[in-house]
C-alpha cells in the first residue's frame, strides 16, 4: 500500500494550511526527513519532511492552495509500487467529476435547460419527454443521460417485487439460477428457504438427466444434400472394393517451385497458387499416364476416359460438393489456380451450376489444412480413383544411401482404388509417377 | 481421569498456581477461615498464612483497588469478590484505572490481576446477589472477561488469567459449583480467547456460556434423539470473542441461537449476532438469528418466578425447534 504523505497539524486549532512551494514533484525520489514541503499557516512558515522514502505520487493539494491537516496530500510508492496502487480518493480532494445539474423542478418557465447534444435531441424527441426533465451530468445533455433518465423511471414505474428469502436461500438461488421470484417459500410468510431451492435445483438436476438419457444430441433431418452423399457413399463403399496406397513425397523441389510461381504472381498482382491448384495440375499429368486411374466402370466394361477432368472436394458448412476443373492436363496451373478460387467461392455461396459440378473422372481431397496427416477417402462414383491429401509436414526424413537425415517438408498422399478396376500394381506405379513428379517437378514439362 | 467439582478445580488451580509462583496472592472478604462465600478458598489460610490469604474489611473499592496497585508493582494478585454484583462497587479501580494503566503508560506498567467472581441466579439470593453484569465488564477495553462453564474450563482458565498481564475478570456460575467433571490433575492451560465446540451439530449453531452451555448441551441430547442436530459452541471467553468459531460454525449450520443469562438489553448476543451478520457466514443464514436471555427484570426472590426470568431448559429447546422448524 502506498504510504499517505499526511499533512502535519502544527497547532492545537489548526484545520488547514497553505502549501507555499513543492520542493519535489511527482515522481521525485524522496528520503525519509527530508523537506519535501514548504507551507504557511496564520502564524509560521514551515517546511514539512518527508514521513517515509519512497517516489512521491498523486499530489493532492497544488502551491497556493489550502490543504487540510492530518490528511494526506500526496501518497509515497513504495518499491514495486505503480499509480495503480494509489486508493480512491474519498474525501479532501476537490471532485474530479463535475457536480450533477440541479435536479428538475416542475416549474417549467423558470427553468432554463441545459443544451442538449444532437443526438440526445433527437431522442428525448422521439420518446417525446421534455429536455428539462431529465437531469445532465456535464455541461451538455447527451445521450447516455436521457437513457440514465429513462432507466429510473422505468424502475420507478415497475417497482421490483420483494420476495421474502434467507441469505443461504438468495446466495443457493444465485448459485444455481434460480429466479428467487417463482419459488413458493415454505418458511414463514411465505418466505424462501435454501431447502426450497434445493428442492427445485434438485428436480431441476434430475429432469435434465432423463432429458439427457433420452435425447443426446440435436436432430438434424438426413434430407436433401445431406441425404445424397450418404446414398452416394454408402453405394460406393458398400459396392466398390477399395484399396488403399500410401506414399511420402519429398515436397522440397516442388514448394520451391510452387515459391517462385507465386513471386511472379505476386508481382502480377495475381493470387498465389494452392497447394490444391498444384496438386490438380501434377495429378492430372500423372492420370493422363496411368488410364486406369481415369476410367469408370460401365456395366461389363472399363471406359478409360480420354479427358482428364479432376474433382476436388469441397467442405461447405451444411456438408460436401466435389466442384470439377475440367481437362485440367490441358490447363496452366495459374488457371486451375483462378478456376479452383472461383468454384470454391461459389461452392461457398451455394451458387455452383450443373455443370461445374458433374463430369469429373478423378477426385482429389486435401485435408492437410486441418493437420491431418494422412487418411482415407471413399470413391466418388462412378470414378475409379481418389486422391487424400495429408498436410506438409517438416520432419526428418533419411535422404540418402549414407543414411544422412535432413529435415524435409514431406506430404502423405492416400490413393484410394476400385480394385475393380485398378488392381494395385497399377496403382502402385501411378502413384509412384505421381511422387516421382512432385519430388522433380520438371518432370511435368516432359 | 479423576471426577472433580468446578469449585474445587478453581481451588486447585489457585493451590497450584501461588506454591509456583510467590507473587500470586489471594485477597477477599472471609477467604480465609470462613474459607470463602462459596467454600472455594477453603484450606487456603492454613497453606499459605495471612500474608497471602488476605481478608479485607468490606470493600470491594478497596479489594480491587488494591490489587490493581500490587498489579502493578509486580504482584499477582487474584481479588474474590463474594458476589459479581458488588464489582459494582469496585467499578472506579477496575475500569478507569486497571483497565487503563498499560495503554495509558504506553506498556510500561502492566495489570496481571484476576478479579474471581460468583454470578448467576438459582440461589433464591434475590435482585442484589443474582446478577449477570458480564457485559458491562465486556464494554470496558483493557479488560478481559473469561466465564468458563466445566470444572475442565475452569482450572486451565485461570491458570491462564492469572498469567495474564492484563486484568480478567473471572465469572463463575454459584450453580455450577457444585457439578463435577474430569479434569486432569497437574497443570494445563487453555489459552484465553478461544471457543469450543461442546456438542457438533449440523443444524443450528448455539453459542453460549457459563451455566447456559450445560443447559444447552442437556437440550442438545435430548433433541439428537429426534434427528435434531444442535453445535453448542462454548465461547468460554467473553472478550475476547473468538469470532472465527462463532462464523465458521454458523456457516456449516446457517442457524443462530444465543442464550445467555444475562439480560437481553445489551446483552453480549447481540455481538455475537453483529459479527455474524457482517461477516461471510451471513450468506449462509437460512432463518433470522435470535437471542434468548434473561427477561428485561431484576432477578425476583420468589423461586417460581426466579426461573421464569432466565432462560431454561425448556426454553432453549423451544427456541431450537422453532429456528429448525421455521416456526418462529
Amino acid at each position: 500500500m502506498p504510504i499517505p504523505f499526511i499533512m502535519p497539524k502544527m497547532d492545537m486549532d489548526q484545520e488547514v494550511v497553505t502549501i507555499t512551494l513543492w520542493l519535489k514533484k511527482e515522481g521525485d525520489r524522496i528520503e525519509k526527513g527530508e523537506p519535501v514541503i514548504e507551507v504557511e499557516t496564520d502564524k509560521i512558515a514551515s517546511e514539512i519532511e518527508a514521513p517515509e522514502s519512497g517516489i512521491l505520487a498523486n499530489i493532492l493539494y497544488h502551491e497556493n492552495e489550502e490543504a487540510p491537516v492530518t490528511k494526506a496530500v500526496a501518497y509515497i510508492l513504495q518499491e514495486g509500487e505503480t499509480a495503480q496502487d494509489l486508493p480512491i480518493p474519498t474525501s479532501g480532494i476537490k471532485p474530479a467529476i463535475p457536480e450533477p445539474a440541479q435536479a428538475h423542478t416542475e416549474d417549467a418557465g423558470a427553468k432554463p435547460a441545459v443544451s442538449a447534444t444532437p443526438l440526445a435531441e433527437k431522442v428525448l424527441l422521439k420518446l417525446n419527454i421534455p429536455a428539462n426533465q431529465v437531469p445532465a451530468s456535464g455541461s451538455k445533455l447527451t445521450r447516455k443521460d436521457v437513457e440514465a433518465y429513462i432507466e429510473k423511471m422505468q424502475d420507478q414505474v415497475a417497482p421490483r417485487v420483494h420476495v421474502a428469502a434467507t441469505p443461504a436461500a438468495r446466495s443457493l438461488a444465485e448459485e444455481r439460477g434460480i429466479a428467487l421470484e417463482d419459488v413458493i417459500g415454505s418458511g414463514p410468510r411465505q418466505r424462501v428457504q435454501a431447502a426450497d431451492i434445493l428442492q427445485i435445483s434438485n428436480q431441476q438436476a434430475s429432469e435434465h438427466m432423463v432429458a439427457t438419457k433420452e435425447l443426446m444430441s440435436t436432430s438434424v433431418p438426413m434430407v436433401g444434400k445431406r441425404k445424397r452423399i450418404a446414398e452416394r457413399l454408402t453405394t460406393s463403399y458398400q459396392s466398390v472394393p477399395h484399396i488403399f496406397l500410401t506414399v511420402e513425397v519429398d515436397m522440397s523441389r516442388s514448394e520451391a517451385a510452387r515459391k517462385r510461381m507465386n513471386e511472379v504472381a505476386e508481382k502480377n498482382s495475381q493470387p498465389a497458387v494452392s497447394m490444391t491448384a498444384y496438386l490438380v495440375k501434377v495429378v492430372a499429368w500423372a492420370l493422363k499416364r496411368h488410364p486406369y486411374l481415369n476410367a469408370v466402370l460401365e456395366g461389363n466394361s472399363i471406359q478409360l476416359l480420354q479427358n482428364v477432368h479432376v474433382g476436388v472436394a469441397t467442405a461447405l458448412e451444411d456438408g460436401l460438393i466435389v466442384p470439377v476443373i475440367h481437362d485440367a492436363d490441358l490447363l496452366p496451373i495459374q488457371l486451375i489456380n483462378e478456376k479452383l478460387r472461383y468454384l470454391t467461392r461459389q461452392a461457398r455461396n451455394g451458387a455452383l451450376t450443373a455443370n461445374e459440378v458433374t463430369g469429373g473422372t478423378f477426385t482429389i481431397s486435401n485435408l492437410g489444412m486441418f493437420g491431418i496427416k494422412s487418411f482415407t477417402a471413399i470413391i466418388n462414383p462412378p470414378q475409379s480413383a481418389i486422391l487424400a491429401v495429408g498436410g506438409l509436414m517438416r520432419k526428418p526424413v533419411v535422404i540418402d544411401d549414407r543414411d544422412t537425415i535432413a529435415v524435409r517438408p514431406m506430404l502423405s498422399l492416400t490413393l484410394g482404388a476400385d480394385h475393380r478396376v485398378v488392381d494395385g500394381a497399377v496403382a502402385a506405379s501411378f502413384l509412384a509417377e505421381l511422387a516421382n513428379a512432385l519430388e522433380t517437378p520438371e518432370l511435368v514439362l516432359y | 481421569m479423576p471426577e472433580i467439582t468446578y469449585r474445587e478445580a478453581i481451588h486447585d488451580a489457585m493451590v497450584e498456581e501461588m506454591r509456583r509462583d510467590e507473587s500470586v496472592f489471594l485477597i477477599g472478604e472471609d477467604i480465609g477461615s470462613y474459607g470463602g462465600a462459596f467454600g472455594v478458598s477453603a484450606g487456603m489460610l492454613a497453606e499459605f498464612g495471612p500474608q497471602r490469604i488476605r481478608e479485607t474489611p468490606i470493600s470491594e473499592l478497596a479489594i480491587v483497588g488494591a490489587a490493581a496497585g500490587a498489579a502493578m508493582v509486580g504482584m499477582k494478585p487474584i481479588a474474590e469478590l463474594m458476589f459479581m454484583d458488588f464489582v459494582l462497587l469496585a467499578l472506579e479501580p477496575l475500569m478507569n484505572q486497571a483497565a487503563k494503566a498499560r495503554y495509558m503508560f504506553g506498556g510500561k506498567a502492566t495489570v496481571p490481576m484476576v478479579v474471581r467472581m460468583p454470578g448467576g441466579s438459582g440461589t433464591g439470593a434475590a435482585a442484589q446477589h443474582s446478577q449477570s453484569l458480564e457485559s458491562l465488564l465486556m464494554h470496558i477495553p483493557g479488560i478481559k472477561v473469561v466465564a468458563p462453564s466445566t470444572a475442565y474450563d475452569a482450572k486451565g482458565l485461570l491458570l491462564s488469567a492469572i498469567r495474564d498481564p492484563n486484568p480478567v475478570c473471572f465469572v463463575e456460575h454459584k450453580l455450577l459449583y457444585k457439578v463435577k467433571g474430569e479434569v486432569p490433575e497437574g497443570e494445563y492451560t487453555i489459552p484465553i480467547g478461544l471457543a469450543e465446540i461442546k456438542h457438533p451439530g449440523e443444524d443450528i449453531t448455539v453459542v453460549t456460556s457459563g451455566i447456559m452451555v450445560q443447559k444447552s448441551l442437556a437440550v442438545a441430547q435430548k433433541l439428537s434423539q429426534e434427528g435434531i442436530s444442535v453445535e453448542v459452541l462454548d465461547l468460554r471467553t467473553l472478550r475476547p470473542m473468538d469470532n472465527q468459531a462463532i462464523i465458521t460454525s454458523v456457516k456449516k449450520t446457517g442457524r443462530l441461537l444465543v442464550v445467555h443469562e444475562a439480560v437481553q438489553t445489551g446483552g453480549w448476543a447481540g455481538e455475537v449476532i453483529a459479527t455474524v451478520s457482517s461477516s461471510e457466514a451471513f450468506d449462509y443464514l437460512d432463518a433470522p438469528m435470535r437471542r434468548l436471555a434473561g427477561k428485561d427484570v431484576p432477578i425476583p426472590y420468589n423461586r417460581f418466578l426466579e426461573a421464569a426470568a432466565v432462560p431454561q431448559e425448556v426454553d432453549i429447546e423451544a427456541e431450537v425447534r422453532a429456528i429448525v422448524s421455521n416456526k418462529y
